[in-house]
């Protein structure tokens, strides 16, 4: 079949102009790499990330129920749009949007919910929807606390987030004068040999970069498994016995319920179980790297050194 | 003595063997003959105890065959089929001890007497297996792989052998290697053989007495001279033969006429 | 193999296997994440626990309360898995069944992980469920693979697939409706582990794991004939519906048993069984039992890395068993 040159032109110029305005429909303005809608502050998140935040904060989501906690604190929870089946606390926490737990959250509920920010707990996550999250331009902050320190960092650094940088400061200062009391009252004392028992069988506990070893030294204790490399590593009974605790931590009743309430049988001969000090304290409190870890700790102190608190 | 008296086997509505009566006499070969879906391997399954029927009985010894455990079963019956996957690295004196495993003294334990291994490496003889015998069985040829079979039918020193199309996989010189044989044991032992194949002039040679099945009913049965005619063939096969004589043997010998149907 | 399986050539394969199984038992005791007195140790031992021979009450601890019942539970576990596996693989004609494959080891976690969210409380409904499962995972691949030829080999291992895949999903799932620290232990011991305290459950373990064995061992000349096609077992006077229930029944005990106590370790019942039949041939009178011993090793050394290499941290063992089972397995098909 031959064509005369001037056909062929025309059906290339026609079918190259449909390709650039398919083009042009296709390209969405925004799909620039920064995040959030208008420029406002950039903070360094705890994965090392400079996160670009909007101006106003007006709606969040958190993926961890210490993140939820930490957001009522500083008095920004009425701007929480989502939060994660876990999030109980405070009570108003249990109204909020749910979208879904922590290891697997609904990617397409938090884009419904439409949210500026999602605060997420631990790196672990983020591989998995960071990108698809920026793509929607919502911003993605990661808090991974190692300390107490930490968590007051990300206390303020949430205060900031959310224009509450007064309210923020005011609760960490109150929460550093009743931690600088508890190790002040503990300081003169030796330090308790403490087994934290994070979950009976398999058998878990804090490692050198959980920030519940922190928890315990400033309660006037040493965490047997402070050396452990690692945040939560798995521990071997034999290690536990050899360790001789002279207490044990059972974080249990709270969201864990009845679980770990018992000793393991490794320790079950240990100096602690048998002067009968092992002491269950509400795993929300020891468990959740936000403002009621001081309570834990407080908690913690008086279990450990009793005569220190007798008023 | 292996009989079957007004033998139906119905698998739901079709019928694979019609009341059909067999005896195994013992030193004969009888000889089943039949286009596919005769039953023949129905009926010898039956004989085997291994199907159940519809109706009539089958005689062991005078005895219902399902009254008999499978163990005094294969003491006096031993079936030679075609020859199954070997999965599993096997030496061909190992495959033929299966064959005392029905005389063994307990159930599922034990281990082979002297007796056991003796009368394998006679039957290993019996069938010019004796050089191989330390082979592996995937090591051998199909001829030789069959014949092992065959010996370890014959290890069980059963009285009756049903043997399901032995032939079909062998080439010329296997097929009648393996018909002699059985035909010895028929002769110096008494074994009564039942012997299901497609080749007529095979079982024309060595058997006794040939019954022809078509759609699960027996045709005819007698001496291969009487049940060999071309009526008689075309009525089972539906094709045209020429019987004739042997010229060596003198036993019938089965011809197809291709090409012409009259 | 050319030579003949005989009660000596059995009697001696298996003496020396028990012997490095005593072996093994003794030295895999002195290691571990804390360091004992060799001498100390093993005089203690040798006077199997009467006298401390100057351990400390803590190192005695350490080995008779922790250490010892954990190698035997290993054992245990080890033996059970590999003669499960290697019975399968008799009654199957297939090569490559084992329990996982099958999906009789899922069944069994689905019913252990029923038995500690509903029946907490009672020690021995994990492993009363745990079988419970096991056998109605067999029982639904059995009838899945019965088409109109029978359950051929072929079919058998691929309705296992069918139901181990399905019941995995099933677990993820409950696993997903767990909070976040269940999850991380459940995890941790449906790739096997063998740290849990096992109370009254280890006399149990060991028991079904010896009586099993014999029992399987005893109708290994059914399984030898098996092995070459069901129908000429048949023939040769095998009740081949009876001895395919028996071991159906007992494969279903060891793994049930196993898994209760220690959860999916994998490879064992695939990897064992094969060496075994390499070295000293496809007889099951020979097999069975040595796969039993040979598992029982197997898992004894795995646990002890599992548990020594990372010290005072722990891997699960069904890594070690994976990391070693999978290289050597490629390695056998090569080879065959």
């Amino acid at each position: 079949m031959s064509l005369s040159p001037l056909f062929n032109l025309r059906r290339f110029l026609i079918l190259a102009g449909a390709l650039l305005l398919a083009a042009a429909f296709a390209c969405s303005p925004a799909h620039t790499p920064t995040e959030g809608h208008a420029s406002g502050a950039q903070l360094r998140d705890d994965a090392g990330r400079d996160v670009t935040l909007p101006q106003r904060v007006d709606r969040i989501i958190t993926l961890a129920p210490n993140l939820t906690e930490i957001v009522f604190a500083v008095g920004a929870g009425d701007r929480l749009v989502g939060n994660t089946t876990y999030c109980d606390y405070p009570p108003e926490a249990k109204n909020i949007a749910k979208v879904g737990d922590t290891l697997h959250p609904s990617l397409e509920r938090i884009i419904a919910l439409k949210p500026q920010v999602v605060l997420i707990s631990t790196a672990s996550q983020l591989e998995t929807f960071t990108q698809q999250l920026q793509n929607q331009n919502i911003a993605v902050f990661v808090t991974d606390p190692h300390d107490l320190e930490g968590i007051f960092r990300s206390i303020e650094q949430v205060g900031q987030m959310m224009g509450r940088q007064q309210q923020a400061n005011t609760l960490v200062q109150q929460l550093r004068e009743r931690t600088n009391a508890v190790e002040q009252a503990v300081k003169q004392r030796p330090p308790v040999r403490v087994f934290y028992q994070a979950s009976g069988e398999p058998l878990y506990v804090p490692g050198h970069d959980s920030f519940v070893t922190d928890l315990i030294r400033r309660a006037g204790g040493t965490s047997v498994t402070a050396d452990v490399p690692g945040a939560w590593p798995k521990f071997s009974n034999e290690s536990a016995l050899a360790a001789r605790p002279d207490a044990i931590i059972l974080p249990t009743g709270g969201s864990m319920g009845s679980a770990n309430s018992t000793v393991v049988e490794a320790l079950r001969n240990s100096p602690a179980a048998l002067a009968g000090r092992v002491y269950k304290i509400n795993d929300d409190l020891l468990a959740r790297p936000g403002p009621r870890l001081v309570d834990g700790l407080e908690q913690l102190a008086r279990a450990l050194h009793p005569e220190a608190f007798k008023q | 003595m292996l009989e079957a008296r007004d033998v139906t086997i119905e698998y739901g509505e079709r019928i694979a063997v019609a009341d059909v009566s067999v005896t195994l006499a013992a030193g004969q070969i009888t000889a089943i003959i039949g286009p596919n879906g005769a039953g023949k391997s129905t009926l010898l399954r039956a004989l085997n105890g291994q199907l159940r029927r519809s109706s009539g009985v089958v005689l062991l010894d005078g005895e219902p065959i399902e009254k008999l455990s499978r163990r005094t079963i294969s003491r006096r019956i031993a079936v030679v089929a075609q020859e199954a996957e070997l999965r599993f690295p096997v030496t061909v004196l190992e495959f033929v001890l299966g064959g005392r495993f029905a005389w063994a003294s307990n159930a599922g334990w034990g281990w082979e007497t002297e007796r056991d291994v003796r009368i394998a490496e006679e039957v290993l003889r019996e069938t010019e297996l004796a050089d191989l015998s330390g082979r592996l069985m995937n090591e051998l040829s199909g001829g030789e792989r069959q014949r092992a079979v065959l010996a370890r039918a014959l290890a069980t020193e059963a009285a009756h052998l049903l043997l399901d199309e032995p032939t079909a996989n062998l080439d010329l010189s296997h097929q009648a290697t393996l018909l002699s044989l059985v035909r010895g044991r028929c002769d110096k032992q008494q074994t009564a053989a039942l012997v299901v194949t497609h080749d007529i002039n095979l079982a024309a040679q060595f058997a006794d007495h040939i019954l022809l099945m078509k759609h699960g009913k027996v045709l005819d049965a007698g001496p291969p001279r009487a049940v060999l005619t071309p009526e008689m063939l075309r009525a089972v096969f539906d094709v045209t033969v020429l019987v004739d004589a042997h010229p060596v043997t003198s036993a019938p010998r089965v011809t197809p006429v291709h090409g012409r149907r009259s | 193999m050319t030579t003949r399986v005989t009660l000596r050539r059995t009697l001696i394969a298996c003496g020396t296997l028990m012997l490095a199984l005593a072996a093994a038992i003794v030295i895999m005791s002195l290691l571990g994440s804390e360091q004992l007195p060799v001498r100390a140790s093993l005089c203690a031992i040798f006077s199997a626990g009467t006298s401390p021979c100057g351990l400390s009450r803590d190192q005695y601890d350490i080995l008779f309360q922790l250490r010892l019942p954990r190698i035997l539970l290993a054992a245990a576990v080890g033996g059970s898995l590999a003669t499960a596996g290697a019975s399968y693989q008799a009654l199957l004609r297939n090569p490559l069944a084992e329990p996982y494959l099958l999906g009789v080891s899922n069944g069994a976690a689905v019913g252990t992980m029923i038995a500690l969210v509903f029946f907490g409380a009672f020690e021995w409904s994990r492993p009363v469920l745990a079988f419970a499962g096991a056998l109605i995972a067999t029982l639904a691949v059995y009838q899945l693979a019965r088409g109109r030829a029978g359950a051929t080999p072929d079919r058998l291992v691929l309705a296992g697939v069918i139901v181990t895949t399905f019941l995995s999903s099933v677990i993820v799932f409950v696993t997903t409706l767990m909070d976040a620290t269940r999850i991380r232990s459940f995890t941790f011991w449906l790739l096997g582990d063998l740290s849990g305290s096992t109370g009254t459950l280890l006399p149990l373990v060991i028991a079904i794991a010896i009586l099993g064995t014999l029992a399987l061992t005893l109708n290994a000349r059914s399984l030898n004939l098996l092995m070459l096609g069901e129908r000429d077992a048949f023939d040769l006077g095998v009740e081949v519906g009876r001895v395919r229930i028996l071991v159906f029944v007992i494969a279903s005990l060891l793994v049930g048993s196993s898994v209760a106590a220690s959860g999916s370790v994998g490879y064992v019942g695939l990897v064992v069984p094969h060496l075994v039949r390499l070295s000293l041939g496809s007889d099951n009178r020979i097999s069975i039992p040595a796969a039993a011993l040979g598992g029982a090793l197997f898992v004894i050394v795995a646990d002890t890395v599992a548990r020594t290499v990372i010290a005072p941290r722990e891997l699960p063992v069904g890594a070690i068993t994976a990391l070693i089972g999978a290289p050597l397995f490629i390695y056998l098909l090569k080879r065959v």
